[in-house]
């Protein structure tokens, strides 16, 4: 045993490389399924949206970029389909530069298409990317048409028709921004204390424990904290929808509820490896002593 | 041939994805090559958005339409135009004043952001009146006993006693906690980017290529 021990010290790393690599890889190729429980952060949230009427807006936006896409993207398309599913019009922008906005029109791509009885203007827009989201958020307070005179194809907002009767920030029913870094703090620092409008907030895993006092001060309505809140949605939106439920299971697409697999499977890994590392490390600092 | 035979750009998204992951063995060409081809393709992307769905949209569109009504812009975009002025040596001290403007700008929107929108609501939220006893009087005990021991342990203006030594040890604890669940989560979420790589490599681009 102590030899083993002594013997993960030298470990060359690039076996543990290996050794996470197929801890993940194998849960993709041979999926396990294991279950997701809900916290009550992301049930705030999605509970938030469903306690809409039908017609009400609702304002997401794409605030990361590629680099995040495994964690965000899931919880931004789950997002969609609850709104075009409840009827709720959603308002799509994108304020991260590298990336925000193909990521977004890639998403709604992939939602609308699921919901083809959902029109372009009417039921959604995509006011595209703005540089200097501070200043955007402000003025959006004022007037979101000077803020986003076009949508992201061109059309002025004042020929777009479900804009006609949303002039300012004020008038969405909520923000959701899906975010990495500091964007989605300005939308709760900025817009909500200014203007009152309610964020919730699908920050990367790295981010979400400075949200946790947001939500603990009352300036969040919810939260989907990385992969697992995603996931977490997920599971609200199959268990609220059941033709979510069967698409969730159908698609061969990448879910935050199949990536949990390869989660939990390499957290395993990790502990263990943590654990051994320590027992390996105490085990040669006890054996001068014994010497 | 499938049908579903993945595209070029699969190809070269999973190669660039192989050469990131070859570093983990060693550095070497294929490496080097992905990283400067990310870093110029992100510059390009970014200054072609910001030209696309920023400048024209709120200022060249604008200006062509209605230049009477929107005179005006031009200041905004002369003061953005003087921070190019610092790689024209001679008048290169032009670009201060544009640097200045938007220096107070960020100043003023940061001041009312941070004590308007966080300060103020979490100082709020920490010294909640104790009303009765319950779960949520617990949490608040430990919520203030975590902000007050923290703020102890960042007080430099005045040597520690006996007493707030022991008050900042209890402080680091906290911080020790709250490192380790902010840790804890930064490798979920690595491990997130892991999967959502692996994922890609295996359903995108293997499954496709040999007809799974």
């Amino acid at each position: 045993m102590k030899r083993f021990l002594a013997g993960l010290l030298a470990l060359d790393r690039r076996w543990i490389f290996l050794l996470v690599a197929l801890s993940v890889t194998v849960p993709i190729v041979y999926p396990i399924g294991l279950p997701v429980t809900t916290t009550g952060a992301t049930r705030a949230a999605f509970d938030y949206v469903e306690s809409l009427k039908p017609g009400d807006v609702l304002w997401i936006s794409f605030d990361y970029g590629p680099s995040s896409a495994p964690e965000n993207d899931p919880m931004a398309e789950a997002f969609l389909r609850q709104c075009f599913l409840h009827r709720i019009r959603v308002i799509v922008s994108a304020f991260y530069p590298l990336g925000g906005l193909s990521l977004a029109n890639a998403s709604i791509a992939r939602v609308a298409a699921e919901f083809p009885d959902r029109v372009n203007g009417v039921d959604y827009v995509n006011l595209g990317y703005k540089d200097g989201p501070t200043a955007v958020m402000r003025r959006l307070g004022d007037s979101i048409g000077d803020a986003f005179p076009t949508d992201v194809d061109g059309k002025p907002i004042g020929q777009i028709p479900m804009m006609r009767d949303v002039h300012d920030i004020r008038h969405v029913k909520a923000v959701f921004t899906v975010a990495t870094g500091i964007i989605g703090e300005w939308w709760i620092t900025q817009v909500h204390s200014q203007f009152g409008t309610p964020i919730i907030i699908g920050p990367t895993a790295v981010s979400a424990p400075k949200y946790y006092a947001f939500i603990n001060s009352g300036q969040l309505v919810g939260m989907l904290g990385g992969m697992k809140g995603a996931a977490e949605y997920e599971k609200l939106l199959m268990a609220k929808y059941p033709e979510m439920n069967r698409f969730y299971r159908e698609t061969k697409r990448f879910t935050a509820t199949k990536g949990m697999d390869g989660q939990t499977v390499l957290h395993t890994v990790i502990l263990v490896l943590i654990a051994l590392g320590n027992l390996a490390f105490f085990q040669t600092r006890a054996a001068p002593r014994e010497a | 041939m499938s049908a579903t035979f993945p595209g070029i750009g699969i190809w070269i998204a999973a190669f660039l994805t192989l050469a990131c992951f070859s570093f983990l063995y060693k550095d070497n060409p294929f490496f080097r090559f992905a990283e400067s081809l990310f870093a110029g393709v992100s510059l390009g992307y970014y200054v072609g958005i910001v030209l696309n769905q920023t400048l024209v949209p709120n200022l060249f569109t604008p200006l062509a339409e209605d230049f009477g009504g929107n005179w005006d812009l031009l200041v905004a975009g002369g003061i953005g135009m003087l921070l190019y002025m610092r790689y024209v040596p001679r008048i290169g001290w032009v670009s201060r004043y544009a640097l200045a403007i938007y220096v107070a700008y960020y100043i003023g929107v940061e001041f009312t952001r941070r004590l308007h929108g966080e300060v103020m609501p979490q100082v709020a939220r920490a010294i909640l009146p104790i009303h009765s006893w319950s779960a949520a009087t617990l949490t608040s005990l430990v919520f203030m006993a975590g902000v007050y021991s923290v703020l102890i342990y960042f007080f430099f203006s005045k040597e520690q006693n006996a007493v707030t030594r022991r008050i900042a040890r209890v402080g680091t604890w906290f911080l020790m906690v709250s490192f380790g669940a902010a840790f804890g989560f930064t490798v979920m979420g690595r491990v997130a980017l892991l999967i959502g790589r692996l994922n890609f490599l295996i359903l995108n681009w293997l499954y496709p290529t040999f007809g799974v």
